[in-house]
């Protein structure tokens, strides 16, 4: 059973079809926005069974095992976290999650992009390497600060001061609603629509993947299987992370038919994907590595205090 | 039999000392002296296990047979509890690997024979403090696990620095030894005892402004020994200047005898734990001691230098957990203890790895080593992520517990202060897990420099250390259920029910006597929160791993389809892309990652590289200004 929820669903091939689809759908909706066509949706998996047929050239300066096992550690971590983030309701080893655990295994696919860019041995593998870790430390505070915020919450509602656990946040939003109808709340929400960008690393936050600064980045010297694994992470993410947005701050729906929820919350992952990564990654331009930085912990952390604030006080 | 082994334990490494200094030029006899005196100490430490951690219970002995004679305790003694047996074999590990460690390491000095003494008296000043259950015996072994630091700070005298900071770290350590001795000296003014757990009951209830500023000098100077903020600048000096072995010893040892005598203070002698203000000032220095040295250890450029300022990092993580005054935060606090002594130790023998092999610690200088020391670069990322608290290594599962009994606190008390703390924490540790990329980067990976392209991998006796501990790492974050149960549990326990240590050491009842009433125990009930089963996490991970394997390998034929140089190395398809520029132009050096992150906090970093000054005297002063501080702050809240 637990080799069907790894591979089959909510493991592997879900997450890959959802991933890649909400990354063909994302390229797409760009393209219209900028008044172009752009591709079929189903682009991104063109690409990935292109890349596996490419050949894959390991450079001499790089330390080839790691070079090479990179990309899987962090495609085993984003299936990992998929299991354990409730889809529509259901999770497949609920009760074993916390919020913690989820916190740091997102740190993991981070990790594996900047260990694969440092086997690279490549010196714009060495400076986006070291982006990818600005990255990373500018949005972990605000996400931190929310999931404290949300486990706070629910732990006053259901009583017991706090809670990090998955299963009592749906039980929660089962019968009070979903919890972005808390207006002490919306702070952390909004400040979520603005970690979900930083963290899948699109526009204006892209700094590590820079193409037009930095060639890349840490993927400068990848090729073929690699390639299209570090591609697929960065698509599961995209849903990963839309995902952990629904099943935290929308939740609490339910028609009966898992498969309807399913799909329902399939088009609300869509719906947060265009506002949150489209939207912005159409009209925006990159920011510098210490704007970023900046911004994080200054606005987008605020938010996210104030909503701790709020949430502390018994609002 | 088993009474006398804790003074067995302690004997027998002086002994060893002495013999070294006999038979110091024979090389062969001088390692098997050494050898059998830190294995012989380990093994009566690990026969103690039993009796101690697993029945629970407390062995008292009595030096020269002095038992206390009319309910006075005269002579000095040694007490083993669970606690001191946690601490005792932390440093027996510690002490064992890093002595195996330093044959081969050090093999390339002379006047090894100094050097071994120095050691066995070092581990043997550590193990006596930590068995002992008497004040002055405490600070007679402090000083000589002080002296013993000293002198092998400066042992590799003709490299630049390590006389000075061999200095300054005389200076604050005689600092720190000389207000242990003045509170020590007060206290038997006023009781006339120097017995832990006679002085424990004769305290209860019963301060007087003369004990209070003893609680004070004890406090500091236990403070100055775990080197949290603000004595820490001259462990970052220390640590740099010495040699690896000793840099475990004083990085992972030493601090943690720092806070053995911390919590020996304030949770047995002074039972005041359950004053919140007494609280709040040992989580504040400890969330102080977490960010300023994970912020400074950002911007170093010498590979132990950083070691060193994350030590004080994670030293800052085990006051925090220990100042909740929670057996949650104990919990946390002791765990973190011997995973810091664990990873920590890792990391500072494979920076000396990575000097034997290549002769230098800057990380502008180093890099590219993966190629030429794979394991050793396997072993260092094994340490960084455990110190970065990834998931299935230790750091993990002690930060876990960290995390919630800091935020606990805060909902069971209503302070949002403590949730802030929970939040600086998670921050701290993710600019650890940066730190630790910059350094992998700058030293393991990148472009091998020239000089460095015919460095050979770490001989043997030094990986064989190395993998050990890189197994206990691994090994107490996969199976922390029989950590806690045999380890952590017991010594939180002890923290928490000092009648246990009071009864057995001046008889039963004795307590009830003196003081008229019995010895409360703090409430030592928590539950974890959320179910953290390792193995089971560790079996997902293969599965999903093996799963990929298997759709990769059937998805093409991946081994025929990976293509690297051929042996001769000329084909430029496989060299690295510079986009036109010169190959020796384009080394990106370790100092100059993560500048935005720099250039963001330039303003607390002008502060902080103004601070540090490198001057002794201002060191000093910051101690006396904290031992003012501390006075009148207990004063005024006792």
């Amino acid at each position: 059973m637990i080799l069907f929820y790894v591979l089959i669903f909510p493991g592997f091939l879900f997450c890959f079809i959802a991933g890649l689809l909400l990354a063909g759908i994302d390229r797409k909706l760009v393209a219209r926005m900028q008044r172009r066509i752009g591709p079929p949706i189903l682009q991104p998996m063109y690409d990935f069974f292109k890349l596996l047929g490419k050949e894959t050239i390991v450079p001499r300066a790089a330390s080839r095992k790691t070079f090479l096992i990179a990309s899987t550690i962090g495609l085993a971590s984003l299936v990992a976290t998929a299991l354990f983030i409730p889809i529509a309701g259901f999770s497949a080893f609920a009760g074993v999650a916390d919020i913690i655990v989820i916190l740091y295994l997102l740190t993991i696919p981070a990790v594996s992009l900047i260990l694969g860019g440092a086997a690279s041995g490549s010196p714009y593998a060495g400076v986006g390497i070291s982006r990818e870790m600005v990255a990373l430390m500018s949005y972990e505070l605000p996400l931190v600060i929310i999931l404290l915020s949300i486990g706070k919450a629910v732990g006053n509602a259901m009583g017991g001061g706090i809670t990090f656990s998955f299963t009592e946040i749906c039980a929660y939003q089962m019968s009070f609603g979903p919890i972005i109808s808390k207006w002490s709340m919306i702070p952390a929400a909004i400040a979520m629509l603005f970690v979900i960008p930083c963290e899948i690393g699109s526009r204006p936050f892209d700094i590590a993947e820079a193409e037009t600064e930095i060639c890349e980045g840490p993927l400068v010297e990848y090729s073929g299987t690699p390639l299209a694994v570090f591609n697929l992470n960065h698509a599961i993410k995209m849903f990963i992370m839309t995902a952990l947005f629904t099943s935290l701050f929308l939740g609490g729906f339910s028609t009966g038919i898992f498969a309807l929820d399913v799909l329902i919350f399939f088009v609300i992952c869509v719906a947060i994907t265009v506002i949150s990564i489209t939207l912005l990654r159409a009209v925006t331009a990159r920011l510098k590595v210490e704007q970023v930085f900046k911004f994080y912990w200054s606005v987008v952390s605020g938010l996210a205090v104030l909503s701790l604030i709020l949430v502390w006080l018994g609002l | 039999m088993i009474q006398h082994f804790p003074i067995l334990a302690i004997m027998v490494l002086f002994l060893g000392a002495f013999l070294t200094v006999l038979c110091g030029k024979n090389k062969v006899l001088r390692n098997i002296v050494v050898f059998a005196a830190m294995l012989a100490s380990s093994v009566f430490i690990a026969f103690l296990i039993k009796p101690i951690m697993i029945d629970g219970e407390v062995i008292t002995y009595w030096l020269g047979n002095w038992s206390p004679v009319a309910d006075y305790a005269i002579g000095i003694c040694l007490v083993v509890d669970q606690l001191n047996l946690f601490f005792a074999i932390l440093v027996s590990v510690a002490v064992l690997l890093a002595g195996v460690f330093s044959f081969k390491y050090m093999s390339r000095d002379d006047t090894l024979e100094k050097y071994f003494t120095l050691f066995l008296m070092l581990s043997g000043g550590v193990m006596g403090l930590v068995l002992s259950g008497d004040l002055f015996n405490m600070f007679i072994m402090v000083e000589i696990l002080t002296f013993a630091a000293v002198a092998l700070t400066a042992f590799r005298n003709r490299s630049e620095g390590a006389l000075e900071a061999a200095f300054k770290y005389l200076v604050i350590g005689v600092i720190g030894s000389s207000c242990i001795l003045i509170g020590t000296t007060i206290l038997y003014s006023q009781f006339h005892t120097l017995n832990l757990a006679q002085l424990s009951v004769l305290l209860h209830n019963n301060l007087q402004p003369a004990t209070i500023l003893a609680f004070t000098l004890l406090l500091t100077g236990f403070a100055v020994k775990a080197f949290v903020v603000p004595f820490h600048p001259v462990e970052a000096d220390a640590n740099a200047a010495a040699p690896s072995s000793v840099s475990v010893i004083i990085s992972c040892v030493l601090t943690k005898a720092g806070i053995y005598g911390i919590i020996r203070i304030v949770y047995f002698l002074f039972r005041s734990m359950n004053l919140a203000p007494l609280q709040f000032i040992l989580v504040l220095i400890g969330t102080l001691s977490m960010f300023i040295g994970v912020t400074m250890a950002l911007a170093q450029k010498d590979f132990k230098r950083l070691l060193a300022f994350h030590s004080i990092s994670q030293v800052g993580y085990v006051m925090t957990a220990i100042g909740l005054a929670t057996a949650l935060g104990v919990t946390g606090g002791l765990y973190h203890a011997i995973n810091h002594t664990l990873f920590k130790g890792l990391l500072f023998l494979c920076a000396g790895a990575v000097f034997y092999a290549t002769g230098t610690t800057n990380l502008d200088k180093l890099g590219g080593l993966a190629k030429r020391m794979p394991q050793t670069a396997a072993l260092f990322l094994i340490g960084a992520f455990s110190i970065s608290g990834l998931p299935p290594f230790n750091g993990f599962v002690s930060k876990w517990l960290i995390y919630q009994a800091t935020y606990e606190k805060a909902v069971e008390f209503g302070n949002i202060g403590y949730a802030f703390v929970t939040i600086i924490a998670l921050v701290v540790s993710v600019m650890t897990l940066a730190s630790f990329i910059k350094v992998s980067q700058s030293v393991f990976f990148g472009q091998l420099p020239d000089e460095f392209k015919e460095v050979r991998e770490t001989p043997v006796p030094m990986r064989i250390p190395m993998w050990i501990m890189a197994a206990l790492c691994v090994g107490a974050g996969l199976l922390p259920q029989y950590m806690m149960r045999y380890l952590i549990n017991p010594a939180v326990y002890a923290v928490m029910n000092v009648g246990n240590y009071i009864g057995s050491v001046m008889g039963p009842g004795y307590a009830e006597k003196i003081a008229g009433q019995t010895v409360e125990a703090y409430s030592s009930e928590f539950a974890l929160a959320g179910y953290w089963s390792p193995i089971s996490w560790l079996a997902l991970f293969a599965i999903i791993i093996c799963a990929f394997f298997i759709v990769s390998l059937s998805g093409g034929k991946l081994s025929k389809k990976i293509h690297s140089d051929s042996p001769s190395g000329l084909d430029p398809k496989y060299d690295t892309f510079f986009s036109g520029e010169a190959n020796e132009h384009s080394q990106v050096g370790g100092s100059d990652l993560f500048w935005g992150f720099k250039h963001n906090l330039r303003h607390y970093f002008d502060f902080m590289h103004n601070a540090h000054s490198g001057v002794i005297s201002d060191y000093a002063l910051w101690a006396f200004c904290f031992l003012s501080f501390m006075i009148v702050y207990l004063f005024i809240i006792v």
